[in-house]
């Protein structure tokens, strides 16, 4: 392993969610034991077998972007203006004065998720290419009449690698650039990557992001033919019940997570403020399925951090809420740590935010750092044996300085980073 | 002592052929892979051409193509490239290796998403009094006629899961998505995860289509494609005066990069060392690259840094060279600025002119290319050369393949929203 005497912060945090849009409120939402999964409002969900999710009231990206720059959100899918809204949030928070920092750099590092077309913004040359009955789409007429109803910049909108790009653009970053496209892991390796890039002196700066909206009738109609949905329509505030017993299905939710990571002498000599520093970071794939690539990334992010496993205050885990997912999560912890810290999901009160989750889980646990409470999970009532581990229900607080952040995909992809409170 | 990491395995489908050998005998006899699109209608289109991969069948490629069955081509061409790159490594065998120190870092697409399905869909769930689709009429709709298997399918993390399934590679797995940059970009950070010490071996490279009606939809409306009416073979014209666009393809390069001493102690066959990468942003617009080519100097100049290699000691740039007014006078800016009076002694071509744009594969396809080019002694060349431009005014081996010894090539890929990746492989030796 190389070791370098570089050494990552995080410096600032930027979160949308639906439990609030900044990192202390979103924290005191979960300590309340708040949820943010509520019925769908905002168009007509009543044919979809699963009519809730974790949506974020009121969104409007022009709260967050600058007043030069808001002609560029009309190029922007929703998942791409809650990218950008995220960092400008993390660069506030961080209090950096961008005309000090040398661009080249600065980098941008995201985690992004496949992005569902606007259904209207094809509307018209859909209409205009079809007929008869059954309807039928002639592709003689979508080639030249189609196109020509079709704004010129459409394919832009909704291309995964825009949301890293966008951000480069309306900040000047030209450091290192990179959009991870791995499902729900997507965030954390975003975040693993960045303390590489860093590490190995690619940067001084770096914004580590996801962000994801799948709130949108193409994606929950998608959605709903292949991923393990709770249904449970008449109480969505506790249908997310990660480890618990009676866990059916997990939830969909939308948001932003975005951390400043910043080299530390380039922190210290700011005067910044400093969450927590980053210690270690592993990646795995868990191709038999039973957790043991869980274990894999937990192992290398430990090793990496050179902690003892009685210094992690909690496991911040992925706890989806999925009968499967949640038994080789919870295995695989179990096999890295025999002696398991707490485990807290986070899920359960804000529903899967696809590549935005694993940074949005983690600002909970930063925001821990900051106030000394640690959130409980919500919904977790009835314990699994299969699921051999300690899960905090209840808030409590902090009584140690490192926690382990485990993130993973279905598919078998899985990351992990230990973080330690900085003092 | 830094590790240094070698390319130990490789594997392609192009639409130049599905062998490396195949391929680059094509690509040095200036053949070309574009012609008319077989996929879809595509009469009506201002582009009508592209290069297709013919006759792909998976059977051919893999022991069990059913696993593979509800997979887009992205999936399907990754593991017919992927299963060519392990056999070339020797490390098809499971037992071959510690798989849980085996990546896989892909810069892979998405899945394609049924065009007609979709947008007759659309039209018939649009209410059009209310100039709004009927969300309602839409859901039912899709739940019935939408494929489940093929709908997870189109998911960006997919075929890097499918690979580390297939193949047991149990260490770090990423995909990257970064535009017409995504695979090398994916094999430059493979590259530093072995550095790094969190593997000892990755599986890495790129595959993507976007030959279907969204895909040539989207490009046509961005004005990015050729739309170019004579012969289609011709339509591909990187650095010529006259160019006007890039021509889609689409395929699949995949390459085994492993530490120099675990290759060694298992005798692995080196083709080449992997020996310089860098990555930045240009942060201007999503559209085009910076005028001035700031980001793709940086990066260039940057990636020869990391390599150790001196500037003189560059023999061949495989240029992204995508036939964009854009991209080309730019790429040749940056190179100039890089290399000074030196660029101009440097052979540059572009095999777009040959096999259009992979997109995401692109990258690594390129890069295979180049160590190609330096095991055989000879540079593809820039088909469709005809009228120079005077702002691109290098050695663009214009025609006609040459032999020319190197020992270290650079390789360029850029990509829409500003991505810049350059990567520098060079004859290994010890």
């Amino acid at each position: 392993m190389v070791v370098s005497l570089r050494r990552a912060v995080i410096t600032g945090v930027g979160s949308l969610t639906p439990l609030g849009n900044d990192g202390p409120s979103f924290h005191s939402a979960l300590k309340d034991r708040k949820s943010g999964v509520s019925a769908i409002t905002s168009f007509d969900v009543s044919t979809l077998p699963v009519r809730f999710a974790g949506c974020i009231p009121d969104f409007d990206a022009k709260n967050y972007v600058d007043k030069k720059d808001r002609k560029a959100l009309r190029v922007m899918a929703k998942t791409i203006q809650l990218a950008v809204s995220g960092a400008q949030c993390a660069i506030n928070d961080s209090k950096v004065d961008k005309e000090k920092l040398d661009r080249t750099r600065f980098g941008v590092i995201y985690g992004a998720g496949l992005i569902a077309t606007e259904l209207n913004e094809l509307a018209d040359a859909a209409i205009v290419s079809s007929s008869g009955d059954p309807i039928k789409v002639d592709l003689d007429i979508w080639g030249h009449k189609g196109l020509e109803v079709i704004q010129p910049l459409w394919m832009l909108k909704y291309l995964p690698n825009m949301l890293a790009c966008q951000v480069s653009i309306l900040h000047d970053a030209q450091g290192p650039n990179n959009s991870i496209t791995q499902s729900d892991v997507a965030s954390v390796l975003a975040l693993g990557e960045t303390f590489r890039l860093l590490c190995r002196d690619r940067g001084d700066f770096f914004l580590a992001g996801g962000a994801e909206s799948r709130i949108n009738i193409l994606s929950l109609t998608r959605n709903s033919l292949f991923e393990e949905l709770s249904t449970d329509n008449e109480n969505p505030q506790k249908a997310c019940r990660p480890f618990d017993k009676n866990r059916n299905g997990m939830v969909i939710g939308e948001g932003a997570g975005v951390l400043a990571v910043e080299e530390l002498e380039h922190a210290k000599n700011r005067g910044a403020k400093i969450y927590a520093e980053i210690l270690g970071f592993g990646a795995a794939f868990d191709q038999k399925k039973d957790g043991s690539g869980v274990a894999r990334a937990i192992n290398a992010a430990l090793k990496e951090a050179a902690i003892d496993v009685s210094d992690i205050d909690h496991v911040n885990a992925h706890g989806l809420g999925c009968k499967r997912s949640d038994r080789i999560e919870a295995q695989g912890i179990r096999s890295a740590l025999p002696k398991t810290p707490d485990v807290l999901a986070v899920k359960s009160a804000i529903g899967n935010l696809g590549a935005a989750g694993g940074l949005v889980e983690l600002i909970a646990s930063l925001e821990s750092f900051q106030t000394g409470i640690v959130p409980g999970t919500l919904n977790f009532e009835n314990a699994d044996p299969d699921c051999p581990v300690p899960v905090l229900s209840a808030s409590r607080e902090l009584r140690k300085n490192c926690v382990l952040k485990v993130s993973m995909g279905q598919t078998g992809q899985c990351g992990a980073v230990v973080i330690r409170r900085w003092m | 002592m830094r590790r240094r990491i070698v390319v130990t395995g490789m594997g392609v489908i192009t639409p130049l052929g599905s062998t490396i050998p195949e391929m680059f005998k094509n690509l040095v006899a200036g053949k070309s892979g574009i012609g008319p699109i077989t996929r879809f209608n595509a009469k009506s289109f201002p582009t009508t051409f592209a290069a297709e991969v013919r006759d792909f069948d998976l059977a051919k490629h893999v022991k069990d193509p059913s696993q593979w069955k509800d997979c887009g081509v992205n999936s399907r061409f990754a593991a017919a490239a992927a299963q060519q790159a392990l056999e070339d490594a020797g490390l098809l065998d499971h037992s071959k290796a510690d798989r849980s120190r085996f990546g896989v870092y892909l810069g892979s697409g998405e899945g394609i998403q049924d065009f007609n399905n979709m947008i007759s869909l659309i039209a018939r769930t649009y209410d059009r009094e209310k100039r709004s689709l009927d969300c309602a009429k839409f859901a039912t709709e899709g739940l019935k006629f939408f494929h489940a298997g093929h709908e997870a399918e189109q998911e960006l993390h997919t075929t890097p899961a499918h690979l580390a399934q297939y193949f047991c590679l149990e260490g770090p797995n990423f995909n990257c998505l970064t535009a017409c940059a995504a695979s090398s970009q994916a094999i430059g950070e493979a590259l530093e995860i072995i550095r790094h010490g969190d593997a000892d071996i990755m599986l890495t490279g790129g595959s993507h289509s976007m030959i279907h009606p969204f895909g040539v939809t989207g490009f046509n409306l961005l004005t990015a494609l050729s739309t170019f009416k004579g012969d289609p073979q011709k339509s591909s014209k990187p650095f010529d005066l006259n160019r006007d666009g890039f021509v889609l393809g689409e395929g699949s390069g995949m390459l085994v990069i492993e530490e120099l001493e675990h290759a060694r102690k298992r005798g692995a066959k080196i083709h080449a060392e992997l020996t310089g990468y860098c990555s930045t942003a240009d942060a201007f617009r999503v559209t085009d690259s910076h005028p001035d080519g700031r980001g793709a100097i940086a990066c260039i100049a940057g990636a020869i840094k990391d390599s150790g290699v001196r500037m003189e000691d560059i023999g061949y740039i495989n240029a992204h060279g995508t036939s964009t007014q854009v991209n080309d006078r730019v790429e040749s800016l940056a190179i100039k600025k890089v290399f000074g009076d030196l660029a101009y002694k440097i052979p540059v071509s572009s095999i777009k002119s040959m096999m259009g744009h992979l997109i995401a594969a692109a990258g690594a396809v390129e890069l295979i290319t180049c160590i190609e080019a330096m095991r055989t002694g000879i540079l593809p060349p820039t088909m469709n050369y005809e009228t120079p431009d005077p702002e691109c005014d290098l050695d663009y081996i214009p025609n006609k393949a040459r032999e020319h010894k190197t020992r270290n090539c650079l390789s360029n890929s850029f990509g829409f929203g500003g991505q810049n990746t350059s990567l520098v492989v060079s004859a290994f030796q010890n």
